[in-house]
């Protein structure tokens, strides 16, 4: 049997087994076992059978034959043989493919290509009644001549452009659609189409717009947009189409679909580009007339602003290579009608079209140095005059307004003096106004009421522009306007309204990166001045002077500056008396300008480490043991924030360094005859164990590794110091100094803790606990030298089970069950102490960990715990919850969502906050999981939105903010039942004390309301 | 939409419309540092520590303030009609001063039994662009059904056109004071359909 027979005997069952068939006919051609002609003869009985589809197979095994055949075994009389042979049957399924894998052999020449083209023109004029998959591949067999061949279609002329128009013409199909754009781009770019224009505009055009829309599992993986893009690529393609497109895109213009209208404008944008400057020339104007109405009648932003575009695309490509500003110009014609319609709006400056005007002047400006000065000559001294006529401010404003658009465009042309715009020959046109134009924005910010904030904003934002823009204001005038802009920080200003002030900082900002010495000179020492030198008893304008200055210091020689200047002033301001608010403002400024910086290589870091945190901190010591005058440095508030400065300081030294700090955690850099470290001292006052604070920034900002010099100077072992600590804490009822003193627990039991001291550590947390379920009365300091024990421990996954098994048994305890309920917030809350950044070992799974233990055994145990003590797994619940990423939660929120809402039921505030909160992300992740429980979600979320006697103005808010939530995600069946239940209930609610929970109430309400409507588009 | 009526109106700029901020901050400043350092400067730390139950860590919105009531007062009004997007203009009718902040009036309706009575009169008179204005009476109709929607039954909303600015006031009065008119008005699905998207801008993003 042959392998004729034997392929089309498998060909429908084992397609593998036919390919082979097909191989080993190829097999046997290259080794001159057998010849072509007795391959093709080998046809013959099949190939006029009467059953199409045999024949189509039998085409088949010969394509799949050449397909099989290396690239060069095939003579060129061979290929011309068979070309014929595949053309005279092109109708036959499988030639199309055959054809294929010919036209890709190097011997493939041009005759063939005409020859095959023409068979397909002659054959194919049914295209469209074959199915899609056959088409396909036809177009791509055209698509492959097109590629490879192109020369040969060429030459063909007119034949080809009519033939292939014809060929292509009623498609339908978006995979076809693709093909057949991308070939007659190619015949629209590279032939000659000038006798054919309209018909090959109609092929492509009577697809616009693009309406299609991927079926919803996208088979095809072809969006609209592609469509769209290759669409707009084949209209754009050659300036023949103009006559044709321009009007008909205007036209189209009307559609009330602003998809269609986007599609429209980006076609004309696409088109003004790449059309010829005569052509795009002689449709300008008419393009003009059209477009303006989408910009000043705005109706929608998005539209506006593409046909903003387009005008700047037509100015762009009238205006490439030019440099001339001669009014005869395409370009100058162009503009015309344009500068003169905007000028009549800027006529009546505060109404609706003024600011759209502008935009157009700004988008135009843009385009080029000579569309720009165009824009500028027919436009700025018109605008100077109205300015100077205008009676009230807000026409001045409106004018002003108008002119930063345009200074944006000059900025856009010329660029700034840090970031130079490509050169050009055009003169900046605003040179002439220069004077003006400065003295007009500067009076407009210096000499207007001062509550005309809008106007002085929009007037610094003007003299703002003038500095930036290149070349052109000079440095003492540049230096004025950082004057102005000092003022404007530093005046008076009654209304309150911080917007001016600002813009001004932000100004200024902005000129210290291309003018750092004028910034130095004038804004630095006008700043200091207006720093007190003692505590003001009720004047707060420090603060926008400290802001100002820290916000300044990006530099790096102006932040050294400010760093020692700050810090003599903080040491004259000490030896006064008076709030202390002030003096704490300095050291926040001090660490936010430190903060800013890559302290680990600063040249100054040993003198902030010599002047803070040795100088200020052995200051605070010996004040404390009454060696020297006690100062605001002293309060428990200001040691906070300079414990946090130290810290950030003692972190970036070297390890040499923090050793000698780690020697003096504790004697803060004083000899023991002036101040005795309080630990293993009884009674130390009240200062003295304030000192404590700063004990802890300095240990947290020691690294891990230096720990043992630390712990065996004189402190004594790590145990007998953590069992000092407790004593302390168990027993201090400052809050701040006994939270510093239980962050040093948390230190020691995570950081400087080695692995072998962790099972005494452990033992001590058990008699901790022991102590803590037996003890009567208040439990709130045992239960947080537990907490803090245990959170130290848990967060580097040390002995994690057993811990938590431990903690989670004090929940049934009656007496320090609630206590201890409440700790369970605090084991993965963050912590600014015992954080990476100091050193701490975190690991990355505690949180899921901690859930995974506490959860599951919450879950349980709440069943079986007797009423009093049930509550108390809910608080511990919310504790763990209010600090877990949701995909750790989301798993595991069928078992909790019970318990979440037995929570609201308490009455607890904290509880209930943290709940919503819960709930709230969770349904907003999550909304189906939430969808069996919304009858008794929205029952209880009701009750806290209302009684503001109990319920916080936060819960309220929250929940109220949870219930909006619903609608829309959660689907509207399962809401329905209980629209009215909400409306109604939340009608009281907006009666609210509280303005933001009204507000809240009305938005949440509106929600519910409209949420079955039907959607407009 | 047939044909716009007034295509060029007069707008105000959005920062220059009265707001709470202006008027609030003329009392001193609040206690706690704004702005800059609050963010790297995190309030007194022991804040944090969850065994004080009456902390309340994040205490924006709550803790002594909870106390003090804020009455519903003429801004707020303001706040919640300035928002509505005209029907003609992706505009605000706050920017087109079509409701203006000194038009808004809060009275007891019983004025003679003093706080006893918590009723009160709300009369919001509104400035159509131009004095024909055809769309007056919608913009009304949504102004109404935004009150009515947003303010505690104890309200008497009274919706009109501000006196001198619209040739045919009264006819428009008469249908805005009209209840069963407003009734079978909301009852007409096109009309709503224009409410609808008069009233989307009020909705501030959902959380």
């Amino acid at each position: 049997m042959s392998n004729v027979q034997q392929y089309l005997l498998t060909v429908d069952g084992d397609k593998e087994k036919a390919q082979s068939l097909a191989q080993d006919t190829a097999r046997g051609l290259e080794s001159k076992k057998l010849t072509l002609i007795e391959a093709v003869q080998s046809l013959g009985e099949y190939i006029n059978d009467d059953d199409a589809t045999i024949r189509a197979r039998v085409i088949d095994y010969l394509s799949q034959v050449i397909g099989q055949l290396s690239p060069t075994f095939l003579s060129r009389q061979q290929i011309q043989v068979l070309c014929q042979f595949l053309c005279d049957r092109i109708e036959d399924g499988g030639a199309v493919g055959g054809l294929r894998k010919l036209q890709a052999l190097g011997r493939f020449n041009k005759d063939m290509a005409a020859m095959t083209f023409r068979a397909m023109l002659e054959h194919f004029q049914d295209l469209q009644i074959r199915p899609q998959a056959q088409r396909l591949q036809i177009l791509e067999l055209l698509n492959d001549l097109m590629s490879k061949h192109r020369s040969a279609l060429k030459e063909l002329g007119n034949e080809s452009i009519v033939g292939i128009t014809d060929l292509v013409s009623g498609e339908k199909d978006p995979r076809d659609l693709m093909v057949i754009f991308s070939i007659l781009r190619v015949v629209m770019v590279e032939w000659d189409i000038s006798g054919h224009a309209e018909t090959l505009f109609d092929a492509v055009f009577c697809y616009f717009p693009i309406t299609f829309r991927p079926p919803p599992d996208d088979p095809y993986g072809i969006t609209a947009q592609d469509l769209k893009s290759r669409l707009r690529d084949c209209i754009a393609a050659s300036g023949y189409f103009a006559p044709y497109a321009f009007p008909q895109l205007i036209d189209k213009l009307d559609s009330t679909s602003p998809n269609v209208k986007k599609d429209v404008l980006q076609t004309i944008t696409a088109c003004a580009s790449s059309y010829g400057i005569t052509t795009v020339s002689n449709y300008s104007v008419t393009l003009w007339e059209s477009l303006k109405f989408e910009v000043l009648n705005v109706q929608e932003e998005e539209l506006a602003q593409e046909a903003l575009v387009s005008l700047q695309a037509i100015a762009i490509r009238l205006g490439r290579g030019l440099d001339s500003t001669d009014p005869k110009t395409p370009l100058a014609r162009y503009l015309r009608p344009i500068t003169k319609e905007c000028n009549e709006q800027l006529q009546l400056p505060q109404h609706k079209q003024a600011k759209p005007a502008g935009q157009i002047l700004s988008a135009l400006g843009q385009a080029s140095s000579v569309t720009f000065f165009l824009v500028v000559k027919a436009v700025v001294p018109g605008l100077m005059t109205l300015f100077q006529d205008a009676d009230d401010t807000a026409k001045r404003r409106a004018l002003l307004e108008v002119l930063v658009q345009i200074l944006d465009s000059a900025i856009a042309v010329y660029g700034t003096s840090s970031v130079p715009a490509p050169t050009t020959e055009v003169e900046n046109p605003l040179n002439p106004f220069k004077d003006r134009l400065f003295e007009l924005s500067s009076q407009a910010l210096m000499s207007s009421a001062a509550d005309e904030v809008s106007f002085r904003v929009v007037a610094l934002g003007a003299l703002l522009r003038l500095c930036l823009l290149r070349r052109y204001l000079q440095d003492n005038e540049i230096g004025m306007a950082v004057q102005y802009f000092n003022e404007t920080v530093l005046a008076e200003d009654p209304s309150g309204n911080d917007d001016l002030k600002r813009e001004a900082i932000q100004a200024l900002i902005e000129l210290s990166r291309i003018k750092p010495n004028l910034i130095m000179e004038i804004t630095f020492p006008a700043f200091m001045a207006k720093l007190p030198d003692a505590s003001p008893s009720d004047d707060r304008d420090y603060l926008t002077t400290l802001e100002g200055l820290a916000q300044l210091s990006v530099e790096r020689h102006v932040a050294d500056t400010l760093i020692r200047r700050l810090l003599n002033r903080l040491d004259v301001v000490l030896k006064t008396q008076g709030p202390s608010a002030y003096p704490r403002a300095i050291l926040s400024t001090l660490q936010h300008v430190l903060g800013q910086r890559d302290l680990h290589l600063d040249p100054n870091l040993s003198s902030y480490h010599e002047r803070i945190v040795v100088g200020l901190t052995s200051r605070v010591a010996l004040a404390s043991a009454g060696q020297a005058p006690v100062t605001v440095l002293n309060e428990e508030p200001t040691l906070e924030i300079l414990g946090r400065l130290a810290t950030m300081i003692v972190r970036a030294l070297d390890e040499h360094k923090q050793r000698s700090v780690a020697l003096q955690v504790y004697s803060l850099f004083v000899d023991e005859a002036n101040f005795v470290p309080v630990l293993f001292r009884d009674n130390a006052p009240k200062l003295q164990m304030s000192t404590l604070i700063l004990s802890t920034s300095l240990m947290a900002g020691v690294r891990q590794s230096v720990s043992v010099q630390f712990t065996d100077s004189g402190t004594g072992s790590i145990e007998k110091t953590l069992a000092e600590l407790v004593r302390l804490a168990s027993q201090e009822d400052v809050p701040p100094v006994r939270q510093a003193i239980l962050r040093q627990i948390g230190l020691f039991t995570n950081k400087f803790l080695s692995a072998q001291e962790t099972d005494a550590v452990v033992g001590m947390l058990d008699d901790l606990v022991l102590g803590l379920s037996e003890a009567a009365g208040a439990p709130e300091n045992a239960a947080r030298v537990v907490f803090w024990v245990a959170k130290g421990l848990i967060l580097r996954l040390a002995r994690t089970d057993e811990i938590l098994e431990r903690l989670l048994n004090l929940l049934a305890v009656r007496e320090c069950g609630i206590a201890s309920a409440r700790g369970f917030g605090l084991l993965v809350a963050p912590d600014e102490v015992l954080s990476r950044e100091n050193g701490a070992k975190i690991r990355l799974l505690v949180k899921q960990k901690v859930f995974n233990i506490c959860v599951p055994k919450i879950a349980l145990e709440f069943r079986t715990a007797d009423s009093a003590t049930k509550s108390n797994y809910l608080t511990a619940l919310s504790g763990i919850l209010k600090h877990m990423p949701a995909e750790v939660v989301m798993p595991e929120i069928d078992r909790i969502l019970p318990l979440l809402l037995q929570s609201l039921d308490l009455e607890d505030s904290d509880v209930k906050a943290a709940t919503i909160q819960t709930l709230t992300v969770v349904s907003q992740e999550n909304p189906k999981t939430v969808e069996g429980h919304v009858g008794s979600l929205v029952n209880r979320l009701l009750k806290c939105v209302r009684y503001p006697e109990v319920n916080s103005a936060n819960v309220r808010h929250n929940a109220l903010r949870c219930l909006r939530i619903f609608p829309g995600r959660v689907k509207d069946s399962t809401l329905l039942p209980y629209k009215n239940t909400v409306t109604r209930g939340l009608l009281n609610v907006l009666d609210d004390p509280k303005r933001n929970v009204r507000k809240e109430a009305v938005e949440c309400r509106a929600a519910w309301f409209n949420m079955d409507e039907p959607q407009s588009d | 939409m047939a044909e716009i009526l007034n295509a060029n109106p007069t707008i105000r700029n959005a920062s220059d419309l009265p707001s709470r901020r202006r008027q609030g901050h003329t009392q001193p400043s609040s206690k706690t540092p704004k702005g800059l350092f609050s963010g790297t400067v995190p309030p007194s730390a022991y804040l944090s520590d969850p065994f004080s139950p009456s902390s309340l860590s994040d205490s924006e919105l709550s803790d002594d303030d909870n106390a003090e009531i804020e009455p519903i007062d003429e801004q707020e009004i303001y706040d919640l009609i300035s928002p509505i997007s005209d029907p003609e203009h992706p505009l605000t009718l706050g920017s087109l001063s079509v409701v203006n902040l000194p038009d808004i009036f809060l009275t007891p309706t019983f004025p003679e039994r003093g706080s006893s009575s918590p009723l009160t009169t709300l009369t919001v008179l509104i400035t159509p662009t131009i004095t024909h204005c055809s769309l007056a009476t919608v913009i009304g109709l949504g102004v109404r059904v935004r009150l009515e929607q947003a303010l505690p039954p104890r309200f008497r909303v009274d919706v009109r056109i501000k006196e001198g600015t619209h040739s045919t006031a009264d006819q428009v009065n008469r249908q805005l004071g009209d209840k069963e008119r407003v009734a079978a008005a909301l009852e007409n699905g096109t009309l709503m359909g224009v409410l609808r998207k008069m009233l989307e801008g009020c909705e501030s993003r959902a959380v």
